[in-house]
């Protein structure tokens, strides 16, 4: 993990200060996101689908809290994250219940609810055309305005958070979700209240997905619906993925570098990069469940039978592997 | 601004012509859930297809000829689209449902590219233009026929899973593969079978729905969003439920377009959750595998 | 002279148990009891409804009709884990283990010390001693001492069976109900669990669904039979060998059968 932080630290160091350090700071943003969805998919086993409402709802709200509550910056941004945690909190009532399709098909629908929201009280929202006029200001005196500062700004969330969220994974409850996820029966059976667990790791997904929104609204200078839309709301999900969120705690900032690269480069070369990416999706759900780091740790290991977690799955042996390697790292 | 008794029989006609057609689309996509459990993202845009398969045919061989073959295609397209996800099956039920978005997501394009982004009408049938007067009444005829059409529709796929064995089977399928594999029947090419005949439902809604509204590439996902909602609501695992949640669906849409213009999308999802909470399994829902 | 108090009530029983599941009735009527401190066994043909009623008991199924009981207190309407919580555990006859979890991991999940601090976000697990050694000695108790860090999809089947059992001993229950827990084992696995579960006798009630006669006779103190869904008789292992609707039972009119017949 500290390697992580460090290469992030010097990052705008060594990268041309051409648009690249905004690069950074996207790929930290979308990686606070993603780790925290991650928290719901590879270690609860809860297939949300339809989180982008959560994170452009931490935009708006942001932008909300800026414009009519307080110019700041502390407290809109508390707003984003807690506010989205609620949201998170009033939907996981509805969905916590349920398991697998359904699930999927409840946070689909809820997700999409919120994208017209946007729309119907655009008055509020600004509609199409999206919340503008958010400011950067200035954290403690220092302007956020130019890249470099903000990039810095964003760079000490995304270590809170992720450190946040390793602390998740390596407690108690987050022994508890990964239980769920292998043997929800099972959890029952030995004691846990399996659908609270799974109503607080939805509410806790929204609330780091609220943040990022509202960073994310900071970067932009405005809130905008699009990342709400049904189809951009599948990105931390392939982001999650490719990178490998079903093998470990890691793979959704993998995933985040490369599908932001990967669109970044397909965008410059076609104009129907949605092709590609459709493709790109079906091509990864293919031959590649398991993600980079997945079949990265399976070619590590020695042949024979000592196979991965992670390749059982990607042969179809069993539902979704371990979010952390065997032995090793985890804090056992 | 109060609607009258002209304006309010009117959206409620059209209330049921679209929950018609809801219904239809909804019962596709429910028999590819429930038979493989695999959430068929790509169920919009396969309806869309079957709009601009329309498009393409028509001058061809009229709309009667659009009406059989444009589907046809489609189901083609759905047959071809199953040979992949079918390496998802038996996993994590997500992967079945991110392959079919990826696969939404890169025929929309196609779409775009092969007819281009614009919106396209298509005219109804001649002996259909016009009016429809009787009283008071003054209809559309072409959505008169639409509601005749899909109600025959209904009848067949009703009487396809009541009344025939391979409607039986899939029933069974969808509550016992392993069962259905003992008595020898061939699991995949059943799936195969389900898959195709859910996606000429949604190619054939896409048919008679294309005049009613201009042709963009984009009803594939508007059309997707009620299908999902009418499934939930109505439940899954019942063709019933898909009727009457899409009934529902349609004329509560209809009528909030009359009474509150602005938000009638919200209130389809106001019935939804009110539904869900009164009744968790929708309201005419079975227990079914996919909620243990 | 007759002790005036009342005798102390069993630690499980259920009385006029129902369920049903479509228009197929699956047990009609079933009352049980289990003494405190006795190891009670469960058998009957297949088919019977032993499994449905750990279901029942255990609170997977919600009866239709009749009411549990235990130590006492009614619980037929609580949810398992609330059960669980009260000192009902269960092992399932399909091995129902947390595959990707190492062996330590599977027990130390269930255990009250690991229950009490679930919703804890920030403490790591690890860190828990009092969990992490009573997950310990249950390993070592059911005799998988030295395979702590294995995850459990890598066991073999004897020992998967094995962790069956300690994760629901985990939960440091009164009542252990066991479903078929010696179903496909080879010979020395057999010796381990025999062992244990005569260890455990000694300090908890037991109830346990088998097939293998020979364990049933051997080691239980009481017998309860089922057969299309109600109790067809109940008693001391001995009696019950003998029982005539017992015999008829299981092979229709041929005889009792042989100790090792009948398992999986």
């Amino acid at each position: 993990m500290l390697g992580l932080f460090a290469l992030f630290l010097l990052l705008p160091a060594l990268l041309p200060r051409l648009g690249y350090t905004y690069l950074g700071t996207e790929v930290m943003i979308w990686a606070i996101f993603a780790l925290g969805y991650n928290l719901l998919l590879g270690y609860t086993g809860l297939p949300a689908f339809g989180h982008g409402a959560f994170f452009g709802i931490g935009g708006y709200l942001l932008g909300m809290t800026q414009k009519w509550v307080t110019g700041g910056l502390a407290l809109p941004l508390a707003a984003a994250a807690v506010g989205t945690l609620l949201c998170g909190a009033a939907v996981g009532l509805f969905v916590a219940r349920r398991r697998g399709i359904y699930f999927s098909l409840l946070t689909i629908a809820f997700g999409v609810m919120f994208w017209f929201m946007v729309f119907v009280f655009d008055a509020w929202t600004g509609g199409e055309d999206g919340l503008t006029g958010i400011n950067r200001l200035a954290l403690l005196g220092y302007p956020l305005r130019d890249n470099v500062p903000f990039y810095y700004f964003v760079y000490a969330w995304f270590v809170g958070a992720t450190v946040a969220l390793w602390r998740i994974v390596n407690s108690p409850f987050g022994q508890v979700i990964r239980a769920i996820r292998q043997s929800e029966s099972r959890a029952r059976a030995v004691g846990y209240d399996t659908a609270r667990y799974k109503w607080a790791v939805f509410a806790l997904s929204g609330g780091f997905a609220g943040l990022a929104g509202g960073l994310y609204a900071l970067a932009r200078f405005g809130a905008f619906p699009e990342p709400m839309s049904l189809a951009q709301s599948g990105n931390v999900v392939l982001m999650c993925l490719i990178g490998g969120g079903f093998a470990s705690f890691y793979g959704p900032v993998l995933g985040v570098v490369v599908f932001l690269v990967l669109r970044d480069v397909l965008s410059t070369l076609t104009d129907h990069w949605l092709l590609a990416y459709g493709l790109l999706f079906m091509g990864v759900i293919l031959f590649m469940p398991e993600g980079i780091l997945g079949v990265l740790r399976r070619l590590r290991q020695p042949a024979g039978f000592h196979d991965t977690a992670a390749a059982h799955a990607a042969r179809g042996d069993e539902a979704a592997t371990v979010p952390a390697p065997p032995g090793g790292e985890r804090g056992a | 601004m109060t609607p009258d008794l002209v304006d309010l029989t009117t959206q409620i006609l059209n209330g049921i012509v679209l929950g018609l057609l809801y219904a239809i689309i909804a019962l596709g996509f429910m028999l590819i859930l429930g038979t493989m459990e695999v959430i068929n993202f790509a169920h919009g845009v396969l309806f869309a297809l079957g709009g601009y398969f329309a498009l393409a045919l028509q001058p061809h061989v009229g709309w009667w000829g659009a009406l059989v073959l444009a589907p046809l295609g489609v189901g083609l397209v759905g047959f071809v689209l199953e040979r992949g996800v079918r390496r998802t099956y038996g996993k994590d039920p997500l992967f079945g449902l991110l392959f079919t978005f990826g696969a939404a997501l890169a025929l929309e394009e196609v779409i775009r590219i092969v007819w281009s982004p614009r919106g396209y009408t298509i005219a109804a049938p001649a002996f259909v233009a016009g009016r429809f007067e009787w009283g008071f009444l003054v209809y559309s005829r072409y959505r008169i026929l639409v509601a005749v059409l899909a109600v025959v529709l209904l009848f067949l796929v009703w009487w396809f899973l009541e009344r025939t064995p391979y409607g039986a089977i899939m029933k069974a399928g969808a509550h016992d593969s392993e069962m259905v594999r003992a008595l020898g029947i061939d699991l995949g090419r059943l799936r195969s079978l389900v898959f195709s005949l859910g996606t000429v439902l949604a190619g054939v809604a896409g048919v008679i729905a294309a005049p009613m509204w201009s042709l963009k590439p984009t009803i594939g996902a508007e059309a997707v969003m009620p299908a999902f909602i009418v499934v939930v609501i109505g439940g899954i695992g019942s063709f019933w439920g898909a009727v009457v949640g899409g009934l529902l669906l349609g004329t509560v849409s209809g009528l909030s377009n009359l009474l509150v213009p602005r938000g009638s999308i919200l209130v389809m999802y106001l019935l939804m959750a009110l539904v869900l909470l009164w009744r968790p399994r929708g309201l005419m829902g079975q227990k079914s595998v996919l909620e243990l | 002279m007759t002790d005036p108090r009342p005798a102390p009530a069993p630690a499980l029983e259920a009385r006029g148990l129902r369920k049903a599941f479509g228009g197929h009735v699956v047990l009609d009527g079933v009352d049980l009891a289990f003494g405190t401190g006795r190891l009670s066994a469960l058998i009957g043909p297949n088919g019977a409804g032993k499994t449905t009623c750990f279901n029942l008991l255990t609170g997977f199924l919600a009866a239709d009709g009749g009411e549990i009981r235990l130590k006492g207190e009614d619980v037929t309407r609580l949810p398992p884990y609330r059960r669980a919580r009260l000192g009902i555990c269960r092992s399932f006859q399909i091995l129902n283990l947390f595959d990707d979890d190492t062996v330590l991991e599977n027990v130390r999940v269930a255990v009250p010390a690991m229950r009490a601090r679930g919703f804890d976000c920030w403490t790591p697990a690890g860190v828990l001693s009092e969990a992490r050694d009573r997950a310990a000695r249950i390993v070592r108790l059911i005799g998988l001492a030295g395979r702590e860090r294995v995850a459990a999809r890598y066991l073999s089947y004897g020992q998967r069976r094995l962790l069956e059992i300690g994760v629901a001993l985990a939960g440091e229950p009164e009542v252990l109900l066991l479903d078929e827990p010696t179903s496909g084992l080879g010979v020395r696995p057999m010796e381990t669990l025999r062992e244990l579960v005569q260890q455990l006798s000694r300090r908890l009630t037991i109830v346990v669904i088998e097939h293998d006669m020979d364990f049933v006779l051997t080691l239980s103190d009481h017998v309860a039979v089922l057969h299309r869904g109600r109790v067809i008789a109940e008693g001391p292992p001995a009696a019950i060998r003998d029982h005539p609707e017992v015999r008829e039972a299981y092979l229709g009119r041929l005889g009792m059968p042989n100790p090792r017949e009948g398992r999986a």
